[in-house]
Protein backbone atom coordinates (compact mmCIF):
# COMPACT_ATOMS: atom_id res chain seq x y z
CA UNK A 1 0.00 0.00 0.00
CA UNK A 2 3.33 2.60 0.49
CA UNK A 3 4.04 1.76 -2.77
CA UNK A 4 0.91 3.63 -4.18
CA UNK A 5 1.00 6.52 -1.77
CA UNK A 6 4.34 7.56 -2.93
CA UNK A 7 4.83 8.74 -6.12
CA UNK A 8 6.81 6.03 -8.26
CA UNK A 9 6.25 5.09 -12.03
CA UNK A 10 3.84 2.77 -10.97
CA UNK A 11 1.43 4.87 -8.89
CA UNK A 12 1.45 7.33 -11.29
CA UNK A 13 -0.13 5.06 -14.21
CA UNK A 14 -2.19 3.90 -11.78
CA UNK A 15 -3.80 6.98 -10.75
CA UNK A 16 -3.76 7.76 -14.41
CA UNK A 17 -5.69 4.99 -15.49
CA UNK A 18 -7.85 5.35 -12.40
CA UNK A 19 -8.26 9.01 -13.70
CA UNK A 20 -9.30 7.25 -17.16
CA UNK A 21 -11.68 5.02 -15.55
CA UNK A 22 -13.22 7.06 -12.96
CA UNK A 23 -13.95 9.46 -15.58
CA UNK A 24 -15.29 7.32 -17.81
CA UNK A 25 -17.79 5.75 -15.79
CA UNK A 26 -19.38 9.38 -14.68
CA UNK A 27 -19.38 10.12 -18.58
CA UNK A 28 -20.87 7.04 -19.40
CA UNK A 29 -24.75 8.00 -17.58
CA UNK A 30 -24.18 11.52 -19.42
CA UNK A 31 -23.52 10.05 -22.73
CA UNK A 32 -26.76 7.80 -22.73
CA UNK A 33 -28.49 11.33 -22.69
CA UNK A 34 -26.72 12.52 -25.43
CA UNK A 35 -25.33 15.16 -23.56
CA UNK A 36 -23.09 17.77 -25.13
CA UNK A 37 -20.04 16.74 -22.46
CA UNK A 38 -20.07 13.10 -23.11
CA UNK A 39 -17.67 10.01 -22.27
CA UNK A 40 -14.43 11.33 -23.11
CA UNK A 41 -14.67 15.08 -21.89
CA UNK A 42 -15.59 13.52 -18.50
CA UNK A 43 -12.62 11.36 -18.76
CA UNK A 44 -10.62 13.94 -20.34
CA UNK A 45 -11.60 16.42 -17.65
CA UNK A 46 -10.45 13.76 -14.66
CA UNK A 47 -7.24 12.96 -16.30
CA UNK A 48 -6.39 16.40 -16.89
CA UNK A 49 -6.75 17.22 -13.55
CA UNK A 50 -5.21 13.98 -12.18
CA UNK A 51 -2.10 15.12 -13.87
CA UNK A 52 -2.11 17.79 -12.32
CA UNK A 53 -1.46 16.90 -8.77
CA UNK A 54 1.07 14.67 -10.18
CA UNK A 55 2.93 17.47 -11.80
CA UNK A 56 2.71 19.44 -8.64
CA UNK A 57 4.43 16.21 -6.46
CA UNK A 58 7.06 15.82 -9.35
CA UNK A 59 7.71 19.97 -8.84
CA UNK A 60 7.39 19.30 -4.83
CA UNK A 61 9.41 16.46 -5.04
CA UNK A 62 12.05 18.08 -7.08
CA UNK A 63 12.20 21.48 -5.63
CA UNK A 64 12.98 19.86 -2.27
CA UNK A 65 15.36 17.62 -3.62
CA UNK A 66 17.81 17.46 -7.10
CA UNK A 67 17.14 21.15 -7.28
CA UNK A 68 17.78 22.12 -4.03
CA UNK A 69 21.36 22.81 -4.33
CA UNK A 70 21.37 24.34 -7.83
CA UNK A 71 19.22 27.27 -7.40
CA UNK A 72 20.73 30.42 -6.09
CA UNK A 73 17.54 31.58 -4.05
CA UNK A 74 15.39 28.35 -2.66
CA UNK A 75 11.70 29.09 -3.19
CA UNK A 76 9.52 26.59 -1.65
CA UNK A 77 6.88 25.76 -3.84
CA UNK A 78 3.05 25.26 -2.40
CA UNK A 79 1.82 21.99 -4.05
CA UNK A 80 -1.46 23.26 -4.44
CA UNK A 81 -0.88 25.87 -6.33
CA UNK A 82 -1.48 24.18 -9.62
CA UNK A 83 -4.74 22.36 -8.52
CA UNK A 84 -6.56 25.69 -7.71
CA UNK A 85 -6.24 26.74 -11.36
CA UNK A 86 -7.86 23.20 -12.21
CA UNK A 87 -10.53 23.95 -9.99
CA UNK A 88 -11.29 27.48 -11.68
CA UNK A 89 -10.24 26.17 -15.34
CA UNK A 90 -13.26 24.16 -15.41
CA UNK A 91 -15.83 26.47 -14.25
CA UNK A 92 -14.66 28.54 -16.76
CA UNK A 93 -15.37 25.50 -18.77
CA UNK A 94 -18.67 24.54 -17.08
CA UNK A 95 -19.90 28.50 -17.63
CA UNK A 96 -19.27 27.97 -21.23
CA UNK A 97 -21.55 24.79 -21.48
CA UNK A 98 -24.35 26.56 -20.12
CA UNK A 99 -27.02 27.89 -22.78
CA UNK A 100 -30.12 29.65 -22.40
CA UNK A 101 -32.61 29.20 -24.66
CA UNK A 102 -34.89 31.73 -26.32
CA UNK A 103 -37.37 30.51 -24.04
CA UNK A 104 -34.93 31.60 -21.14
CA UNK A 105 -34.82 28.26 -19.97
CA UNK A 106 -31.37 27.27 -18.97
CA UNK A 107 -29.90 23.93 -19.96
CA UNK A 108 -26.45 22.04 -19.22
CA UNK A 109 -26.43 23.27 -15.21
CA UNK A 110 -25.85 19.32 -13.99
CA UNK A 111 -23.65 18.68 -17.30
CA UNK A 112 -21.09 21.78 -15.82
CA UNK A 113 -22.11 20.45 -12.22
CA UNK A 114 -20.83 17.28 -13.29
CA UNK A 115 -17.38 18.14 -14.76
CA UNK A 116 -16.29 19.87 -12.20
CA UNK A 117 -17.42 17.45 -9.80
CA UNK A 118 -15.09 15.08 -12.32
CA UNK A 119 -12.31 17.42 -12.13
CA UNK A 120 -12.28 17.72 -8.03
CA UNK A 121 -12.32 14.08 -7.84
CA UNK A 122 -9.47 13.78 -10.13
CA UNK A 123 -7.57 16.04 -8.11
CA UNK A 124 -7.60 13.53 -5.38
CA UNK A 125 -7.28 11.13 -7.64
CA UNK A 126 -3.29 12.67 -8.33
CA UNK A 127 -2.50 12.70 -4.75
CA UNK A 128 -3.46 9.16 -4.44
CA UNK A 129 -6.51 9.79 -2.03
CA UNK A 130 -7.85 6.31 -3.23
CA UNK A 131 -10.54 6.60 0.17
CA UNK A 132 -11.98 9.97 -1.85
CA UNK A 133 -11.87 8.53 -5.24
CA UNK A 134 -13.98 5.46 -4.67
CA UNK A 135 -16.39 7.15 -2.15
CA UNK A 136 -16.25 9.82 -4.99
CA UNK A 137 -16.86 7.68 -8.16
CA UNK A 138 -20.15 5.83 -5.77
CA UNK A 139 -21.46 9.42 -4.64
CA UNK A 140 -21.45 10.88 -8.06
CA UNK A 141 -22.90 7.83 -10.14
CA UNK A 142 -25.28 7.22 -7.01
CA UNK A 143 -26.24 10.67 -7.85
CA UNK A 144 -26.50 11.03 -11.92
CA UNK A 145 -27.79 7.73 -12.38
CA UNK A 146 -30.77 7.12 -9.14
CA UNK A 147 -31.56 10.39 -9.05
CA UNK A 148 -32.41 11.55 -12.27
CA UNK A 149 -36.00 9.85 -12.52
CA UNK A 150 -36.46 11.34 -8.88
CA UNK A 151 -35.91 14.67 -10.49
CA UNK A 152 -38.28 14.04 -13.32
CA UNK A 153 -40.98 12.71 -10.97
CA UNK A 154 -40.69 15.86 -8.81
CA UNK A 155 -40.84 18.26 -12.04
CA UNK A 156 -44.07 15.96 -13.22
CA UNK A 157 -46.58 17.20 -9.92
CA UNK A 158 -44.86 20.27 -8.23
CA UNK A 159 -46.35 23.15 -7.54
CA UNK A 160 -44.11 25.76 -9.32
CA UNK A 161 -44.90 25.55 -12.97
CA UNK A 162 -43.20 28.11 -16.15
CA UNK A 163 -45.23 28.12 -19.34
CA UNK A 164 -43.80 28.98 -22.17
CA UNK A 165 -47.18 29.83 -24.97
CA UNK A 166 -47.11 31.30 -28.38
CA UNK A 167 -50.11 33.26 -29.48
CA UNK A 168 -51.61 34.67 -32.54
CA UNK A 169 -51.88 38.44 -31.48
CA UNK A 170 -52.28 40.25 -27.64
CA UNK A 171 -55.83 40.00 -28.29
CA UNK A 172 -55.83 36.65 -27.31
CA UNK A 173 -54.00 37.55 -24.18
CA UNK A 174 -56.89 38.10 -22.11
CA UNK A 175 -58.92 34.87 -22.83
CA UNK A 176 -55.73 33.02 -21.64
CA UNK A 177 -54.76 34.58 -18.61
CA UNK A 178 -58.61 33.98 -17.56
CA UNK A 179 -57.78 30.21 -18.99
CA UNK A 180 -54.93 29.91 -16.58
CA UNK A 181 -56.91 31.50 -13.84
CA UNK A 182 -59.73 29.16 -14.18
CA UNK A 183 -57.45 26.14 -13.46
CA UNK A 184 -56.65 27.22 -10.01
CA UNK A 185 -53.05 29.25 -11.21
CA UNK A 186 -51.79 31.97 -9.32
CA UNK A 187 -49.75 34.09 -11.75
CA UNK A 188 -46.95 35.27 -9.87
CA UNK A 189 -45.09 36.73 -13.47
CA UNK A 190 -45.30 37.33 -16.98
CA UNK A 191 -42.93 37.71 -20.00
CA UNK A 192 -44.18 39.17 -23.43
CA UNK A 193 -42.32 38.74 -25.76
CA UNK A 194 -42.40 39.98 -29.69
CA UNK A 195 -40.38 37.86 -32.32
CA UNK A 196 -40.31 37.51 -35.85
CA UNK A 197 -40.87 40.36 -38.63
CA UNK A 198 -44.09 41.07 -40.63
CA UNK A 199 -46.74 38.69 -41.53
CA UNK A 200 -44.83 36.08 -39.07
CA UNK A 201 -44.65 37.74 -36.16
CA UNK A 202 -45.82 35.81 -32.90
CA UNK A 203 -46.16 36.96 -29.65
CA UNK A 204 -44.43 34.85 -26.91
CA UNK A 205 -45.20 34.74 -23.27
CA UNK A 206 -43.87 32.95 -20.02
CA UNK A 207 -45.96 32.50 -17.33
CA UNK A 208 -44.45 31.69 -13.84
CA UNK A 209 -47.70 30.25 -11.70
CA UNK A 210 -47.75 28.64 -9.14
CA UNK A 211 -50.71 25.42 -8.65
CA UNK A 212 -53.00 25.64 -5.92
CA UNK A 213 -53.21 22.00 -5.80
CA UNK A 214 -51.25 19.15 -7.02
CA UNK A 215 -51.72 17.87 -10.48
CA UNK A 216 -49.88 16.69 -13.41
CA UNK A 217 -48.88 19.32 -15.77
CA UNK A 218 -49.27 17.56 -19.29
CA UNK A 219 -52.76 17.27 -18.02
CA UNK A 220 -52.89 21.56 -17.45
CA UNK A 221 -51.11 22.16 -20.81
CA UNK A 222 -53.30 19.87 -22.39
CA UNK A 223 -56.60 21.50 -20.84
CA UNK A 224 -55.27 25.04 -21.83
CA UNK A 225 -54.00 23.94 -25.58
CA UNK A 226 -57.75 24.50 -25.76
CA UNK A 227 -57.72 28.13 -25.68
CA UNK A 228 -58.27 30.47 -28.48
CA UNK A 229 -55.26 31.75 -30.31
CA UNK A 230 -52.97 29.39 -28.39
CA UNK A 231 -50.44 28.04 -31.09
CA UNK A 232 -48.22 26.29 -29.07
CA UNK A 233 -47.98 25.55 -25.16
CA UNK A 234 -45.36 23.91 -23.64
CA UNK A 235 -43.40 23.88 -20.03
CA UNK A 236 -39.96 25.49 -19.34
CA UNK B 1 -15.86 23.56 18.47
CA UNK B 2 -18.03 20.92 19.41
CA UNK B 3 -15.32 18.28 20.84
CA UNK B 4 -17.85 15.67 19.78
CA UNK B 5 -17.11 16.43 16.45
CA UNK B 6 -13.37 16.24 16.80
CA UNK B 7 -13.43 12.39 14.83
CA UNK B 8 -14.39 13.96 11.88
CA UNK B 9 -11.18 16.06 11.65
CA UNK B 10 -8.87 12.98 11.71
CA UNK B 11 -8.00 11.52 9.02
CA UNK B 12 -8.97 8.38 8.91
CA UNK B 13 -11.14 6.68 6.90
CA UNK B 14 -14.35 6.80 8.38
CA UNK B 15 -13.96 10.56 8.93
CA UNK B 16 -13.60 10.84 5.15
CA UNK B 17 -16.23 8.95 4.29
CA UNK B 18 -18.76 10.60 6.35
CA UNK B 19 -17.67 14.02 5.30
CA UNK B 20 -18.64 13.38 2.18
CA UNK B 21 -22.06 11.84 3.01
CA UNK B 22 -22.73 15.07 5.12
CA UNK B 23 -21.84 17.38 1.92
CA UNK B 24 -24.08 14.82 -0.22
CA UNK B 25 -27.04 15.05 2.36
CA UNK B 26 -26.37 18.92 2.94
CA UNK B 27 -26.06 19.62 -0.91
CA UNK B 28 -29.38 17.28 -1.28
CA UNK B 29 -31.15 18.87 0.88
CA UNK B 30 -31.36 22.36 -0.36
CA UNK B 31 -31.27 20.98 -4.21
CA UNK B 32 -34.27 18.76 -2.92
CA UNK B 33 -35.77 22.22 -2.23
CA UNK B 34 -34.79 24.06 -5.34
CA UNK B 35 -35.88 21.08 -7.41
CA UNK B 36 -39.67 21.62 -5.60
CA UNK B 37 -39.28 25.12 -6.61
CA UNK B 38 -38.52 24.02 -9.92
CA UNK B 39 -35.40 25.73 -10.82
CA UNK B 40 -32.67 24.78 -12.94
CA UNK B 41 -30.26 24.13 -11.01
CA UNK B 42 -32.05 21.47 -9.13
CA UNK B 43 -31.26 18.37 -6.79
CA UNK B 44 -28.26 16.72 -9.06
CA UNK B 45 -26.43 19.94 -9.59
CA UNK B 46 -26.32 20.80 -5.88
CA UNK B 47 -25.31 17.72 -4.19
CA UNK B 48 -22.53 17.37 -7.45
CA UNK B 49 -20.82 20.90 -6.44
CA UNK B 50 -21.30 20.51 -2.41
CA UNK B 51 -19.36 16.68 -3.24
CA UNK B 52 -17.20 18.53 -4.95
CA UNK B 53 -16.34 21.12 -2.98
CA UNK B 54 -15.68 18.45 -0.09
CA UNK B 55 -13.54 16.48 -2.02
CA UNK B 56 -11.15 19.82 -2.72
CA UNK B 57 -10.93 20.85 1.13
CA UNK B 58 -10.52 16.95 2.08
CA UNK B 59 -7.36 16.68 -0.21
CA UNK B 60 -5.71 19.31 0.79
CA UNK B 61 -6.06 18.43 4.34
CA UNK B 62 -4.45 14.88 2.99
CA UNK B 63 -1.72 16.74 1.28
CA UNK B 64 -0.89 18.75 4.46
CA UNK B 65 -1.51 15.70 6.86
CA UNK B 66 -1.33 12.81 5.80
CA UNK B 67 1.82 13.43 3.05
CA UNK B 68 3.06 16.10 5.17
CA UNK B 69 3.70 18.38 2.34
CA UNK B 70 4.52 22.06 2.11
CA UNK B 71 1.20 23.47 1.02
CA UNK B 72 -1.57 26.51 2.00
CA UNK B 73 -4.50 23.96 3.34
CA UNK B 74 -6.95 26.90 2.06
CA UNK B 75 -5.56 27.25 -1.63
CA UNK B 76 -7.81 24.57 -3.51
CA UNK B 77 -10.94 25.96 -1.11
CA UNK B 78 -10.25 29.41 -2.11
CA UNK B 79 -10.75 28.58 -6.10
CA UNK B 80 -13.83 26.83 -5.18
CA UNK B 81 -15.29 30.40 -4.59
CA UNK B 82 -14.04 31.91 -8.13
CA UNK B 83 -15.19 28.88 -10.36
CA UNK B 84 -18.58 28.40 -8.76
CA UNK B 85 -18.62 32.11 -9.14
CA UNK B 86 -17.93 31.41 -13.14
CA UNK B 87 -20.78 28.82 -13.44
CA UNK B 88 -23.11 30.79 -11.51
CA UNK B 89 -22.64 33.75 -13.71
CA UNK B 90 -23.52 31.48 -16.70
CA UNK B 91 -27.12 30.75 -15.26
CA UNK B 92 -27.50 34.81 -14.99
CA UNK B 93 -29.30 36.05 -18.26
CA UNK B 94 -30.66 39.57 -19.08
CA UNK B 95 -34.48 39.44 -20.45
CA UNK B 96 -35.95 41.90 -23.40
CA UNK B 97 -37.35 44.07 -20.42
CA UNK B 98 -33.79 44.42 -18.75
CA UNK B 99 -34.69 42.18 -16.19
CA UNK B 100 -32.09 39.90 -14.23
CA UNK B 101 -32.76 36.34 -13.55
CA UNK B 102 -31.43 34.00 -12.54
CA UNK B 103 -29.26 35.45 -9.69
CA UNK B 104 -30.86 33.59 -6.73
CA UNK B 105 -29.78 30.14 -8.41
CA UNK B 106 -26.48 31.17 -8.87
CA UNK B 107 -26.01 32.39 -5.25
CA UNK B 108 -27.58 29.27 -3.80
CA UNK B 109 -24.98 27.14 -6.08
CA UNK B 110 -22.35 29.35 -4.92
CA UNK B 111 -23.55 29.03 -1.48
CA UNK B 112 -24.00 25.14 -1.57
CA UNK B 113 -20.03 24.98 -2.56
CA UNK B 114 -19.11 26.53 0.18
CA UNK B 115 -20.71 24.44 2.68
CA UNK B 116 -19.47 21.77 1.34
CA UNK B 117 -16.17 23.21 1.57
CA UNK B 118 -16.99 23.23 5.13
CA UNK B 119 -18.31 20.18 5.50
CA UNK B 120 -14.82 18.42 3.61
CA UNK B 121 -12.95 20.67 6.22
CA UNK B 122 -14.57 18.97 9.12
CA UNK B 123 -16.27 21.87 10.28
CA UNK B 124 -19.06 20.20 10.43
CA UNK B 125 -21.26 22.46 12.96
CA UNK B 126 -21.10 25.38 10.71
CA UNK B 127 -21.85 23.67 7.23
CA UNK B 128 -25.25 21.81 9.16
CA UNK B 129 -26.57 25.10 11.26
CA UNK B 130 -25.91 27.88 7.86
CA UNK B 131 -27.55 24.71 5.47
CA UNK B 132 -30.57 24.35 8.22
CA UNK B 133 -30.90 28.30 7.57
CA UNK B 134 -30.99 28.30 3.81
CA UNK B 135 -33.82 25.37 4.32
CA UNK B 136 -35.43 27.92 6.69
CA UNK B 137 -35.02 31.11 4.66
CA UNK B 138 -36.21 29.50 1.95
CA UNK B 139 -39.54 28.04 3.71
CA UNK B 140 -40.37 30.74 5.07
CA UNK B 141 -40.23 32.81 1.90
CA UNK B 142 -42.44 30.63 0.71
CA UNK B 143 -45.09 32.39 3.17
CA UNK B 144 -43.45 35.64 2.03
CA UNK B 145 -44.03 34.58 -1.73
CA UNK B 146 -47.62 35.30 -2.21
CA UNK B 147 -47.92 38.14 -0.10
CA UNK B 148 -45.04 39.76 -1.99
CA UNK B 149 -46.66 39.37 -4.78
CA UNK B 150 -50.12 40.81 -3.97
CA UNK B 151 -48.53 43.95 -2.92
CA UNK B 152 -46.33 44.33 -5.66
CA UNK B 153 -44.87 47.26 -7.26
CA UNK B 154 -45.13 46.47 -10.71
CA UNK B 155 -48.41 44.92 -12.68
CA UNK B 156 -49.68 44.20 -16.20
CA UNK B 157 -53.17 44.94 -17.29
CA UNK B 158 -55.01 43.81 -20.17
CA UNK B 159 -57.61 46.03 -21.47
CA UNK B 160 -60.22 44.70 -25.05
CA UNK B 161 -61.73 48.21 -26.06
CA UNK B 162 -64.01 49.28 -29.36
CA UNK B 163 -63.45 52.89 -29.65
CA UNK B 164 -59.74 53.97 -30.31
CA UNK B 165 -59.63 56.89 -28.40
CA UNK B 166 -60.82 55.11 -24.97
CA UNK B 167 -57.20 54.57 -24.82
CA UNK B 168 -56.63 58.08 -23.52
CA UNK B 169 -59.33 58.33 -21.50
CA UNK B 170 -57.98 55.24 -19.45
CA UNK B 171 -54.44 56.54 -19.49
CA UNK B 172 -55.37 59.41 -17.81
CA UNK B 173 -57.65 57.21 -15.59
CA UNK B 174 -54.43 55.56 -14.63
CA UNK B 175 -52.54 58.55 -14.22
CA UNK B 176 -54.77 60.12 -11.83
CA UNK B 177 -54.64 57.39 -9.74
CA UNK B 178 -50.48 58.33 -9.49
CA UNK B 179 -49.76 55.17 -11.55
CA UNK B 180 -46.90 54.79 -13.53
CA UNK B 181 -46.88 53.45 -16.87
CA UNK B 182 -43.79 51.49 -17.75
CA UNK B 183 -44.93 49.50 -20.89
CA UNK B 184 -48.07 49.67 -23.33
CA UNK B 185 -48.39 47.79 -26.62
CA UNK B 186 -51.84 48.21 -28.87
CA UNK B 187 -52.78 45.72 -31.34
CA UNK B 188 -56.08 45.94 -33.12
CA UNK B 189 -57.93 43.04 -34.50
CA UNK B 190 -57.79 42.61 -38.31
CA UNK B 191 -61.14 41.04 -39.34
CA UNK B 192 -64.49 40.84 -37.51
CA UNK B 193 -65.82 43.51 -35.64
CA UNK B 194 -63.19 46.39 -34.75
CA UNK B 195 -61.82 45.69 -31.52
CA UNK B 196 -58.32 46.95 -29.88
CA UNK B 197 -56.57 45.53 -27.24
CA UNK B 198 -53.62 46.22 -24.75
CA UNK B 199 -51.35 45.00 -22.60
CA UNK B 200 -50.89 48.09 -19.98
CA UNK B 201 -47.59 47.85 -17.53
CA UNK B 202 -47.78 49.73 -14.19
CA UNK B 203 -44.97 50.29 -11.72
CA UNK B 204 -45.54 52.61 -8.61
CA UNK B 205 -48.14 50.78 -7.42
CA UNK B 206 -47.18 51.07 -3.85
CA UNK B 207 -50.11 51.05 -1.66
CA UNK B 208 -52.65 51.18 -4.64
CA UNK B 209 -54.85 48.19 -4.76
CA UNK B 210 -55.44 46.48 -7.65
CA UNK B 211 -59.02 46.43 -7.48
CA UNK B 212 -59.49 49.94 -7.43
CA UNK B 213 -57.57 50.26 -10.65
CA UNK B 214 -59.36 47.89 -12.47
CA UNK B 215 -62.89 48.33 -11.16
CA UNK B 216 -62.01 52.13 -12.62
CA UNK B 217 -61.21 50.45 -15.45
CA UNK B 218 -64.07 48.48 -16.33
CA UNK B 219 -66.84 51.58 -15.07
CA UNK B 220 -65.38 52.85 -18.49
CA UNK B 221 -67.85 53.10 -21.39
CA UNK B 222 -66.79 50.89 -24.49
CA UNK B 223 -64.47 48.86 -22.28
CA UNK B 224 -64.78 45.22 -23.19
CA UNK B 225 -62.75 43.07 -20.87
CA UNK B 226 -60.03 44.17 -18.20
CA UNK B 227 -58.04 41.48 -16.73
CA UNK B 228 -55.39 41.74 -14.31
CA UNK B 229 -52.04 39.67 -15.23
Amino acid sequence: MADVQELTVWSMMLRLLLAVAAGGLIGLERETKHRAAGFRTYMLVALGATVTMLLAQYLSWMVEGPWLHLAKNVVPTDVSRLGAQVINGVGFLGAGTIIVTHRQEIQGLTTAAGLWASACMGLAIGVGFYTCLITGVVLILLCMVLFSPMENAIHATSRSMNIYVELTGIGDLGALTHGIKAQGCTIYDLELNKSGEGGARRLSAIYTVSLQKKQEHAELLARLSAVDGVVSIEEN
Amino acid sequence: MLHVFDFMREMTTLSVVLRMLLAFLCGGVIGLEREYKHRPAGFRTHILICLGAAMTTLTSQYLYLTMQMYTDVARLGAQVIAGIGFIGAGTIVVTRQRRVKGLTTAAGMWTSAIIGLACGAGYVECAIFATLLVMAAEMLLIRLEYRVASGAREMNIYVEYTEADRMTEILQGLRAEKVRITNLEISRRVEGDRRYSAVVSLGNLRGIPAERLLSRLEAMDDVLLVEEM
